[in-house]
């Protein structure tokens, strides 16, 4: 019964993402006016199906659903719909959806379909629940300063070389730029707790391979780098493409600390 | 019928146009002269700065030249024209279908001067409430125009052809939100002045949070600040105002610029990196082009703001032949509506005479031969007359009904009809009955309930 459940919950999620990132492309394509009211709809509708399909499908594996890296990837892409759905209600960028939406369905499908959940008894730690979770708060805000980032780079290109033909289908740059810096400040915190409690647990677990050094300079490096982006704006008022670039550079740096997670997971179980 | 007579921006120039206008003032007066002409049944007077029309129902064949005539005058009168041959080369007329069409494309704005501005409708809207007001809109033509705004409205949604930009201001305005989400937390900046630098800032001053004018003249600035409710600011304060203003509009006669590149930087360092929208309209250039290589600074002259302007008569123009389809559309519905009215009184004439007929024999029969019938017998009796006058009728109703719907010869099929029922009077009493409003678009085609 959980298990019919869990599968109705994943399927409704995982239609609810697809159609809105089908509408999506059609509003970017500009060939459907009513997608830039649904699309972003559906992405809010996909939360509450996606946070009940995590709920349930945990219940079914008996494991908690931030442990195991699919599954927290899972978590985090469900954060980052979440965030989205309450940011836009905020700010004019629901074209982030276009990058938001496909996302999530990638992340929702790996965690059913890609790679074991695996259990290493030795990694457990109390500290490790924070630790993932607001890694996960952090690295799912980033997303969305990455994807107005993209948003405000294409419409700023735009700008410059007066092709002005596709502006109209993205939300004013000064929105973005000011979305960008807003999900970095919220999710700036997030990474400093997650970096700290990372730094305290690998040194519990008394963690010191060369892989584990490299994700912990990659990841001093993102928060550096997005710190500096955050810093220099409040002082030296770096802004617009600027601005843009430091974001989707320390996204890059944070996104390549969870592939570490990743192929480490899925060359033999290492959890988060 | 329905008929317009009328001139537009396409048939004549401005001072042809204006002598005809008439505003919400004098608009009751001269729908009260039209309206008092009998050869014309119900009329609208549309009004704008680009047509003058007079749109009205007429009686058929015999009365429509004079119809037309009426017309005529009336628009001579109200142009101040000794006779209506002055006006004559100016004006164009159109009849029935021709004239259903045209009120639905101007309504849609497809007859308009800047294809699909959306002022039209509104402008339609005014002079039907005008002429409801005056009581010169009750059937046909008012249903005719009641239609016009739906169709309007279809055109502007099932097609983009009120979408883009295509004119100067209207595109400063939309830079202006495609860089500003808040364009009332802005402020807008006018440098020189000139016409069409003053319309776009107004049209952007309008929605900003304040606008500056800045002029080399500074009695002039503060002039046009009085007339356009903003602040006048010395030109040696130009470079503080540019860290300030958010949009600059700049149209000064200057043979060279006055905003350099290094003013735009050292104005881009005191705003630390806020985004500042220049629109040059001046001829030369007021602003240095290099300026628009600095982060977050947006530089549109005069040749950008008329390409975007071409590209989007150009996407408006591209909607046409789908808007005229649904125009095409809308009237065809219109018309087959038209054509079933014209049948109607031969109808309802058809079935009440049927009734009569046989209300009379049956109040006949029940008071001398079925006397003896209980209530009961007569109320089934009753009923099953009416089914069968139903049954009988259902064909020919339908019939007529639907060689209306398809072919413009039913009123021969009608004539026949009369002819054969000998129901000229009755139709004639229904026609005029439906002329008069009292029946109107809702005609209906039963008569009294048989009695039991």
């Amino acid at each position: 019964m959980t298990l019919q459940l869990a599968n109705v919950l994943f399927a409704a999620t995982a239609a609810a993402y697809f159609a809105a990132s089908v509408l999506f492309v059609a509003e970017l394509a500009g060939h459907l006016l009513v997608a830039a009211r649904w699309a972003p709809r559906l992405v809010a509708l996909g939360v509450p199906l996606h946070a009940a399909q995590i709920v349930v499908w945990s219940l079914v594996l008996h494991v908690c659903p931030v442990e195991g890296i699919h599954f927290a990837l899972s978590v985090a892409s469900m954060f980052v719909c979440f965030a989205y759905a309450i940011a836009r209600l905020r700010f004019r960028v629901d074209v982030v959806g276009a990058f938001v939406a496909p996302q999530a369905l990638a992340f929702l499908l790996a965690s059913r379909f890609v790679g074991p959940v695996d259990d290493e008894p030795r990694l457990r730690s109390a500290i490790l629940p924070f630790h993932v979770v607001s890694s996960l708060l952090g690295i799912a805000l980033f997303t969305l300063a990455f994807a107005a980032a993209v948003a405000y780079l294409l419409q700023e290109h735009r700008l410059k070389n007066k092709n002005l033909a596709i502006i109209e289908r993205l939300p004013p740059i000064d929105a973005l730029d000011r979305a960008e810096h807003r999900f970095l400040v919220a999710g700036f915190p997030l990474l400093t707790i997650g970096i700290l409690t990372g730094t305290i647990w690998a040194r519990e677990i008394e963690a010191g391979s060369l892989a584990g050094i490299a994700r912990a300079v990659l990841s001093y490096a993102s928060w550096a780098l997005i710190g500096g982006v955050l810093l220099l704006r409040a002082s030296a008022g770096w802004r617009g493409r600027r601005a843009a670039v430091g974001t989707i550079l320390g996204f890059g740096l944070a996104v390549l600390v969870l592939a570490f997670y990743l192929v480490r997971s899925l060359m033999g179980g290492v959890r988060a | 019928m329905i008929v317009v007579v009328g001139l537009s921006h396409r048939t004549a120039p401005l001072e042809v146009r204006e002598r005809l206008v008439a505003g919400a003032d004098a608009l009751p007066a001269v729908l009260a002269r039209l309206a008092g002409r009998e050869e014309l049944r119900e009329v609208m007077f549309l009004s704008t700065c680009n047509r003058v029309e007079v749109i009205a129902l007429v009686n058929g064949e015999p009365s429509l030249e004079g119809g037309l005539a009426a017309i005529r005058e009336e628009l001579a009168r109200q142009g101040g024209a000794a006779n209506g041959d002055q006006l004559t080369p100016y004006l164009y007329e159109k009849r029935g279908d021709e004239a259903v069409r045209h009120v639905f494309r101007v309504a849609a704005s497809l007859d308009s001067m800047v294809l699909g501005e959306p002022q039209i409708l509104g402008q339609v809207k005014d002079a039907y409430d005008a002429a409801v007001a005056a009581g010169a809109l009750r059937g046909t033509l008012m249903r005719c125009i009641s239609r016009a705004f739906a169709v309007a409205k279809r055109v502007r949604t099932e097609t983009a052809i009120g979408a883009g930009t295509v004119s100067i201001s209207s595109v400063a305005v939309d830079l202006a939100r495609r860089i500003f989400a808040d364009l009332d937390e802005r402020v807008v900046l006018l440098l020189g002045a000139g016409e069409m630098a003053e319309a776009a800032a107004r049209s952007l001053g309008k929605g900003a949070r304040a606008l500056r004018i800045c002029n080399r003249s500074f009695d002039r600035a503060a002039s046009l600040a009085r007339d356009m409710q903003a602040a006048a600011v010395p030109w040696e304060g130009l470079e503080a105002e540019l860290a300030q203003a958010d949009v600059v509009v700049t149209s000064t006669a200057s043979a060279k610029p006055v905003v350099t590149r290094d003013m735009v930087k050292r104005a881009m360092k005191a705003r630390k990196g806020r985004s500042l929208l220049f629109v040059d309209i001046a001829v030369p250039r007021n602003v240095e082009p290099e300026a628009h290589a600095i982060d977050n600074v947006y530089v549109f002259n005069i040749d950008d703001l008329e390409q975007e302007v071409a590209r989007g008569m150009k996407a408006r123009h591209a909607e046409l032949d789908a808007a005229e389809a649904i125009v095409a559309d809308d009237v065809a519905q219109f018309l087959v509506w038209t054509r079933g009215l014209e049948v109607q009184p031969t109808v309802v004439a058809m079935r009440a005479k049927a009734r009569a007929v046989l209300v009379s024999e049956l109040e006949r029969s029940l008071s001398g031969r079925l006397r003896h019938l209980t209530e009961g017998d007569r109320a089934a009796l009753t009923q099953m007359l009416e089914s069968a006058v139903n049954k009988l009728l259902h064909g020919p109703t339908t019939r007529l009904k639907a060689r209306a719907a398809d072919r413009d010869d039913a009123g021969e099929l009608a004539a026949a009809v009369r002819f054969l029922f000998d129901l000229e009077e009755a139709a004639a009493a229904q026609k005029a009955a439906r002329a008069d409003g009292a029946e109107g678009e809702n005609g209906r085609d039963d008569d009294d309930r048989l009695p039991n």
